[in-house]
């Protein structure tokens, strides 16, 4: 969205802000981050929101610096209270565990790993992808050198903490998904609203695979029409189904709707979206379209094959991506281990 | 595997299902919370014995501690229910809404928080709201739009509507208490017993000292003849009720799962 004149001018103002701030404070991470995020739509709200009084920077990088206990209010803070542990062994480990969030805590990377998290947190809960350019601009900035390294160890407590995995979705633009490794489907309690588009959306996938990887819209309206739904008539279901699928879907990046270059008057055609290619894959949605006709993906040769083929592919991709990381993460770390040891 | 769970930092996927779904509802109640922890040991893994709920999520949270995240039990100010939501403690609550919204739309949010902590009640009348609309920042916003947007903030549980006024929603005070009694330190009042952030509550009518209203009917249960903690002097409101959550929740759970209650009138 652009921005206007005044948002620009607060922006700059926040910025200069910031960058005397920086040189004043050493806990200058997530200051940085607000200030410059400030220049990016996402977190500029914030800004305005909440950094004019100044208070939410200073509170936050306090909290961030020190190993203070955050105050307890109305809320029972459940968990804080470790002394209701009966366990001795228990309350040694406690020691232990605390001393090690403590030099956790205190190392500099660590902090920009916390914000790179919750970045990715907020990002997974929008559902949209992330790129290395976002990442660097609006967390880890100046730490920039250190861009693998953090974003190992920040994809580590995604995976440990909340089974999301980091996938890089496109390696030479350097973007990423968060794919969840558990199986949410089997979860009658996921967001209602979500369940439905999935079909929806799994139909649609379908159908511009089986049109050779980009089908007008007219052929998806028809596989529709034959399912009882159309673009002009609100579903029980799914709702109003032209806006899911030309505009919520496309939001949500599982699908891309572009004209159809030089139609004139304007036609559309559907694509598969960033988001569709990194959460699901050609087989899957073979495997769903054959379990509607009651029979497997091997009963449609030509698809099964192209399936097969971008099978293997993914699985290379992955395999020289994590190389990769590893590699350079490996190197970056002998490199500041050693510096550190000085 | 009951030994290896005491120790902190023991996640397993059965923790994971039950952290993604519950970042994905935002917040729930109690006994939501309860059917999710049962439902994630049933998908993973049926024979465990489910953990107790606070040792659960105390285990979850000494995982997230050091990621500065929490999940947070906190108390609906107005009938006591317990609730628990995924809270970000280093950049407190704006991280959750900045993605959301527009700038416009926040600076509604903001316009609203500032009348309801200003408010006696705790709650602001949506007139009052929609009257500083001209005076938001970002994109013109016409009073209609306005509306729609304090709609939009109820459905995604900021704040709370009630015959046509607005409070915040327990959730937005879980995650914003912090930044709020930092950005208003004058404006805020407190609860006298819990030391809390207070919207809605009961005050005295001598003293002018404030209580939650789950507060006031924990401190003057079964007491006839309540007073003021801090004057003495006899206090005037109605006491409400202890929030009883067997009250509630029996006929919202499914049977199968309750069969150790009393049986109930039909």
């Amino acid at each position: 969205m652009p921005r206007g004149q005044k948002s620009k001018l607060r922006a700059r103002e926040k910025r200069r802000q910031a960058r005397q701030a920086q040189a004043k404070t050493q806990t200058q991470g997530l200051e940085g981050a607000q200030a410059t995020a400030a220049e990016k739509g996402e977190f500029s709200f914030s800004a305005h929101l909440f950094l004019e009084g100044n208070p939410l920077n200073e509170v936050a990088t306090e909290v961030l610096s020190t190993s203070q206990e955050i105050p307890s209010s109305t809320s029972a803070n459940i968990g804080a209270d470790s002394g209701t542990d009966s366990n001795e062994g228990a309350s040694k480990q406690d020691e232990e565990s605390s001393k090690a969030l403590e030099s956790f805590r205190k190392d500099p990377l660590n902090k920009k790993v916390v914000l790179l998290v919750q970045f990715m947190l907020k990002k997974y809960q929008s559902k949209e992808p992330i790129t290395k350019a976002d990442m660097l601009k609006l967390v880890i900035k100046k730490y920039k050198l250190h861009f693998n390294e953090i974003l190992r160890r920040a994809s580590e407590h995604m995976e440990l903490a909340f089974g999301i995995d980091v996938k890089e979705v496109d390696p030479t633009r350097h973007s990423y998904a968060l794919v969840s490794k558990l199986d949410l489907t089997l979860d009658g309690m996921t967001n209602e609203e979500n369940l439905p588009k999935t079909g929806l959306l799994m139909i649609v996938l379908g159908v511009i695979f089986m049109k050779g990887n980009c089908a007008p819209e007219e052929a998806i309206w028809e596989v529709m029409n034959m399912m009882g739904v159309y673009a002009d008539k609100k579903h029980l279901i799914y709702g109003e189904p032209k806006k899911v699928i030309t505009e919520d879907l496309v939001q949500l990046r599982y699908l891309e709707y572009r004209q159809v270059p030089g139609s004139d008057p304007p036609r559309y055609e559907l694509l598969w979206g960033p988001r569709a290619h990194a959460e699901t894959s050609k087989m899957r949605v073979l495997e769903f379209l054959a379990k509607i006709y009651d029979t497997v993906p091997s009963a449609f040769p030509v698809w099964y094959e192209e399936a097969l083929r971008d099978e293997e592919e993914r699985a290379l991709a992955r395999a020289a991506a994590r190389a990769r990381i590893a590699m350079t993460a490996h190197s970056r770390g002998m490199a500041i281990s050693s510096s550190h040891n000085k | 595997m009951q030994g290896s769970s005491r120790r902190t930092g023991t996640m397993t996927d059965v923790h994971r299902r039950f952290l993604q779904l519950l970042m994905t509802h935002g917040v729930l109640e109690e006994w939501e919370v309860k059917r999710l922890q049962k439902h994630c040991y049933k998908v993973h893994d049926s024979n465990a014995p489910v953990e107790k709920l606070e040792d659960f999520i105390h285990n979850i949270n000494s995982v997230l501690e050091s990621l500065y995240i929490e999940i947070k039990k906190g108390v609906s100010e107005d009938d006591g229910r317990p609730i628990y939501a995924l809270v970000n403690l280093a950049t407190t609550a704006v991280s959750k809404m900045a993605s959301d919204f527009a700038e416009n739309e926040l600076d509604l949010f903001r316009k609203a928080l500032e009348l309801i902590i200003d408010s006696e009640t705790g709650f602001a009348s949506s007139t009052n709201i929609l009257n500083v609309v001209d005076q938001l920042k970002g994109k013109k916003m016409r009073k209609k739009e306005a509306e729609q947007v304090l709609q939009k903030f109820v459905q995604n549980k900021w704040l709370i509507e009630k015959e046509g006024e607005f409070t915040l929603h327990t959730r937005a005070i879980l995650e914003m208490e912090q930044h709020i009694r930092e950005t208003y330190p004058d404006a805020v009042k407190i609860c006298n017993i819990c030391h809390g952030l207070l919207i809605q509550g009961q005050s005295c009518e001598t003293c002018g000292i404030r209580m939650h209203l789950p507060c006031v009917a924990k401190y003057f249960q079964s007491n006839s003849e309540p007073r003021c903690p801090n004057c003495n002097d006899y206090w005037p409101h109605e006491i409400p009720e202890v929030f009883d959550p067997e009250k509630e929740t029996g006929a919202a759970l499914s049977k199968p799962n309750r069969k150790s209650l009393r049986p109930r009138p039909h």
